[in-house]
């Protein structure tokens, strides 16, 4: 396309935040019916531009990825742009490659976004069949308190989202949390992307910590930054750009003097810790110089090792902050875990010999790092570091140990609470998290083995799609897709029949090996087509959702558009089944059920958010999520740059938290923050892990890339990020490639005990040889079908990075690869 | 390859008048948009590893034109490795440099990277569409820009 249409004057407009990932950038949305169009003359359209001239850098330059037309309930053709909001303190106007997309993700009829679910779905012999929402909901309910009746609560199983941005929200989350926790009651539950119902950080919680503690601004305050198991660049784009960056280059050294006067302070520093060279490092180096870049390449599963031996030597160093410990933590703690995790009782020579030998890190960068974190300051100032981790750390070998080790090493060194200082998570997609109290203990149940005995009779997947997403991928998805076909049969058996027959007939399928299983989503995702009920929710963008970003800000992103067909928000087709449950219980004379699924009368979104709100008390003891006091209109009238969160309640006026813990308060049962301790320095690969490591030639390394989202499921309909990766990448090694005769493009076999996939062949030396990475979740194929069982035992989070396996070469496919580029990703100068 | 070399190799492929048909055909179905034809070099000017830089289709347009070592999408020359792109990012509009060494178009802000032996495709980066490749042909030994292929950076339409 060689223009973009103009705004008017007129035009509507909305702020909003982008639904995509952790840092959730603001936007702005205009909207007005095709053919009154602004023009070029800066009085012409709503932005005040002169587009009659060349613009400069950094200009409000509207690029057809920002432009779409979507047709309203009524037929009416209107333009959307999305562009970023220059405003916003989160992103100044800078998008991702994701966000300036936005555009494409939203419905339109003539576009390739066009197979959203527009009704909802019954299972049939042939194909799915469209039903109405009421008699989809009075089935489900039925089949439901059936299972409930027979077999109890826990036999409901459930995997829902429970993130922020597109697909969640405060509204969809307390929604989905009341339903099953409240009323239903089951324990077999699950979250988005693991097989229980767990948080991703249990060592940071049990330590005291929420898991984002600090404020975007504090990257560009730190004097160092340490990330680990993390790609910023491609995965949390604008917070690296636009906060990390500035601190590397010396753009932010106005703001330190501002900030901490007198104390010595400089260009920032940064350690990554990742197995491979990523275009974070490049970049990182581009900005910093290669000297105050640390690149730790570490080999797979040993960041426990690294971290506890960094520890160690600022211990021998005498670099912990021994006040912060006094003050602020439980010091039995401190004395456990300096003999169990760093193993004081041995030689620090013997301990950092033994970590370089599993890490594959020279003893030197392993010093080197601990300076950089932890060395004091000319004129004895604390360094300021900020200490952030994700996913390589949160799904690498141990989970808990893993999260323990650099939650330590920041509170070994009060990295806390202070301006340039945190230990949080980078953050995946956006939060809201905001449910009644899951009940099932700890560890959690896990919910694919639930299925995978016949425990699970109805089992309710929403905004997830596990067939791609969990381990051992293929064999649930077959499990799935098995039992649910023994309930297609009951529904074709009973067609025209009266519905207690019907539900009969189900419970008998139930009985002898069949699951209900029911698909909430907004696309026909593999999941949903084997589905025999299947519901469609509205997106970002069709209803007002809520969320916080990676430092807790809290916005509103408003509704601009109408949803396709008959879909609704994800909170309004729980409340549907919530008040026919009601009804049916009471039905039924019984007084007890019927109560529990009171309350599901909200009329809009904001009735849901000012539902869930009742919980938080506007003082200390509200988790990280509290929103005490907020309302629509005040979030309103906050804009992109909204309010962090939790807030408090001062004259009834609420306050947002620019960081945590500054308060030296901790959520622990003395409110001090405590060390978690392990038995040794590292804990070793679990058996199941070290015989398919032993039995297989690479390590399948996976995760995210900066060009798509999660599943793909907007990517793979938009040409532009489906051209990237028509398959998943797996990036390996150039002398592997040789050995194996696989030229780039080329796709291979990548095959285990677990299953087997394809890829699409990726040389780059980002990798060491013997190392691959391999993209995550791709819905031509699931590195989950290469994932064994294996779990951290302690918290049921799979150790999803830990994949061995053999490749081989099967064919080329020119055509498909003609239009690819197959240069290195992780190039900057 | 020295000097001697290509410039033999210059004029077999400047003889040729195949390489601007096939070219023009292409560019007629992207753009209605009229825009001017300009001698932006000749042929035997253009040694390997040139990297030339020029204006179109108006003086405030930077552009490169880049001879790489391989044939290059809409490339024009001797084995159609001539190529030429708008040299504004179209993610904030910096302006992109290109690296002979890495054989790609890299932005200095954002770290952009875009390849132009593949039309301007992004190899990794922040930018939402490809780099806008400017069209060439080759008329009587001159190379001539004739065309845009995606909108330039800043621009309501390519010509102002």
């Amino acid at each position: 396309m060689s223009t973009v249409p103009l705004p008017p004057t007129d035009a509507e407009q909305f702020k909003t935040v982008c639904q995509f990932c952790i840092v959730g950038c603001g936007y702005r949305v205009f909207r007005w019916p095709v053919g009154r169009d602004g023009n070029s003359h800066p009085t012409g359209n709503l932005l005040g531009v002169d587009y009659r001239k060349q613009l400069p850098t950094s200009a409000p330059w509207l690029s057809p990825a920002n432009h779409t037309q979507i047709v309203d309930k009524n037929g009416a053709r209107f333009n959307v742009i999305i562009v970023p909001d220059e405003n916003c303190s989160v992103n100044r106007g800078l998008s991702s490659v994701r966000g300036g997309g936005l555009a494409a993700t939203l419905y339109a009829p003539d576009k390739s976004t066009n197979d959203r679910l527009h009704s909802p779905l019954l299972s049939a012999k042939q194909k799915q069949v469209v039903i109405d929402w009421d008699e989809a909901v009075d089935l489900g309910s039925r089949v439901i308190k059936a299972v409930i009746d027979r077999w109890g609560a826990d036999a409901i199983g459930m995997k829902f989202f429970d993130h922020g941005g597109g697909g969640g929200g405060f509204e969809n989350n307390w929604a989905v949390g009341r339903f099953f926790f409240s009323s239903v009651r089951t324990t077999t539950a699950s979250i988005h992307n693991r097989p229980a119902y767990n948080s991703e950080v249990h060592a940071a919680a049990d330590a005291g910590l929420v898991p984002l503690t600090n404020a975007y601004t504090d990257a560009t305050l730190a004097d160092t930054l340490l990330i680990v198991g993390a790609n910023p660049y491609e995965t949390q784009t604008n917070y690296f750009l636009n906060h990390m960056i500035p601190n590397l280059s010396g753009a932010s050294q106005h703001e330190k003097l501002r900030t901490f006067g007198e104390e010595p302070t400089e260009a920032g520093r940064m350690i990554i810790v990742d197995p491979r060279r990523t275009m974070s490092v490049s970049a990182a180096e581009s900005a910093a110089g290669k000297e105050r870049i640390l690149h730790l390449q570490i080999e797979p599963g040993t960041d426990i090792a690294l971290l506890n031996a960094i520890s160690r030597v600022i211990l021998d160093r005498q670099w912990h902050d021994i006040g912060f410990i006094r003050k602020r933590m439980e010091w039995q703690t401190f004395e456990a875990y300096q003999r169990s995790t760093l193993a004081v009782d041995l030689s620090i020579t013997t301990v950092i010999k033994e970590a370089s030998e599993i890490t594959g890190i020279t003893p030197e960068k392993i010093y080197l790092a601990a300076e950089w974190i932890a060395r004091p300051k000319q004129g004895g100032y604390r360094k300021r570091s900020l200490l952030h981790y994700e996913k390589g750390l949160i799904w690498g070998l141990k989970n808990y140990e893993n999260v323990a080790a650099i939650v330590d090493l920041g509170l070994l060194t009060g990295n806390v609470g202070k301006p340039g200082t945190g230990i949080s998570r980078l953050g995946g997609h956006q939060e809201a998290y905001v449910r009644p109290p899951y009940t099932g203990g700890r560890p959690a149940r896990n919910v694919d083995e639930a299925v995978r005995r016949g425990e699970v009779k109805c089992y309710w997947v929403g905004g997830c799609n596990p067939v791609l997403t969990t381990l051992r991928s293929k064999a649930v998805a077959s499990e799935m897709k098995t039992r649910a076909a023994l309930v297609t049969v009951a529904l074709d058996d009973t067609i025209g029949r009266p519905i207690g027959e019907r539900v009969a007939r189900i419970v008998d399928a139930l009985k002898n090996g069949g699951m209900f299983l029911i698909g909430q989503d907004i696309y026909p995702t593999a999941t949903n087509k084997m589905a025999n009920l299947v519901l469609p929710a509205a997106q970002w963008g069709e209803m007002n959702l809520t969320s916080i970003n990676g430092e807790r800000r809290l916005r509103l992103y408003p509704k601009f558009m109408d949803p396709p067909g008959q879909s609704i928000p994800d909170w309004a087709i729980i409340a549907k089944f919530g008040k026919r449950l009601h009804q049916l219980y009471k039905d039924d004379r019984n007084p007890l059920m019927s109560s529990r699924f009171l309350d599901y009368d909200w009329g809009n979104d904001e009735d849901v958010f000012i539902h869930a709100r009742y919980q938080f008390t506007g003082t200390n003891d509200d988790p990280m999520e509290g929103y005490a006091g907020v309302t629509y209109k005040l979030l309103k009238k906050l804009g992109n740059d909204g309010i962090q969160t939790p807030t408090r309640l001062i004259n009834k006026i609420p306050v947002g938290t620019v960081r945590m813990h500054e308060d030296g308060h901790f959520f622990t049962a003395t409110g001090m923050a405590r060390f978690i301790f392990a038995p040794q320095p590292w804990p070793g690969y679990a058996n199941k892990v070290l015989q398919q490591r032993r039995q297989f030639r690479f390590w399948i390394n996976n995760g995210r890339a900066n060009h798509i989202w999660q599943t793909l499921y907007h990517h793979q309909r938009i040409p532009y990020f489906q051209e990237h990766n028509p398959l998943p990448f797996i990036e390996m090694h150039p002398r592997d490639t040789a050995e194996l005769s696989i030229k780039p493009g080329d796709i291979v076999e990548v095959f285990n005990d677990v299953g087997s996939v394809e890829a699409m062949a990726y040389i780059t030396n980002s990798v060491k040889p013997g190392h691959t990475f391999m993209l995550f979740g791709h819905p031509k194929g699931s590195v989950g079908n290469l994932v064994s069982d294996h779990v951290d035992p302690t918290t049921t989070i799979p150790y999803y990075k830990g994949v061995w396996a053999n490749i081989r070469r099967l064919r080329s496919e020119p055509e498909l690869i003609k239009n690819m580029s197959f240069l290195p990703r992780n190039i900057a100068t | 390859m020295n000097r001697r070399d290509f410039i033999k190799v210059g004029v077999a492929g400047a003889v040729l008048p195949t390489a601007s048909v096939a070219t023009t055909s292409l560019a007629a179905s992207v753009d209605q948009t009229k825009f001017p034809i300009v001698d932006v070099a000749s042929l035997l000017e253009i040694s390997p590893q040139t990297v030339l830089h020029f204006s179109y289709p108006d003086a405030s347009s930077p552009a490169v034109l880049i001879r790489l070592d391989e044939p290059g999408t809409n490339g024009v020359g001797p084995n159609k490795e001539i190529v030429a792109y708008s040299q504004l990012c179209t993610h904030k509009g910096c302006p992109v440099g290109y690296r002979t060494q890495r054989k790609m178009l890299i932005c200095p802000c954002h770290w952009s990277t875009f390849d132009p032996a593949r039309a301007g495709t992004m190899v990794i980066g922040q930018a939402s569409q490809a780099l806008p490749q400017i069209l060439l042909r080759v008329n009587e030994s001159i190379i001539q820009a004739y065309g845009v292929n995606g909108l330039i950076y800043g621009r309501h339409t390519n010509i102002i």
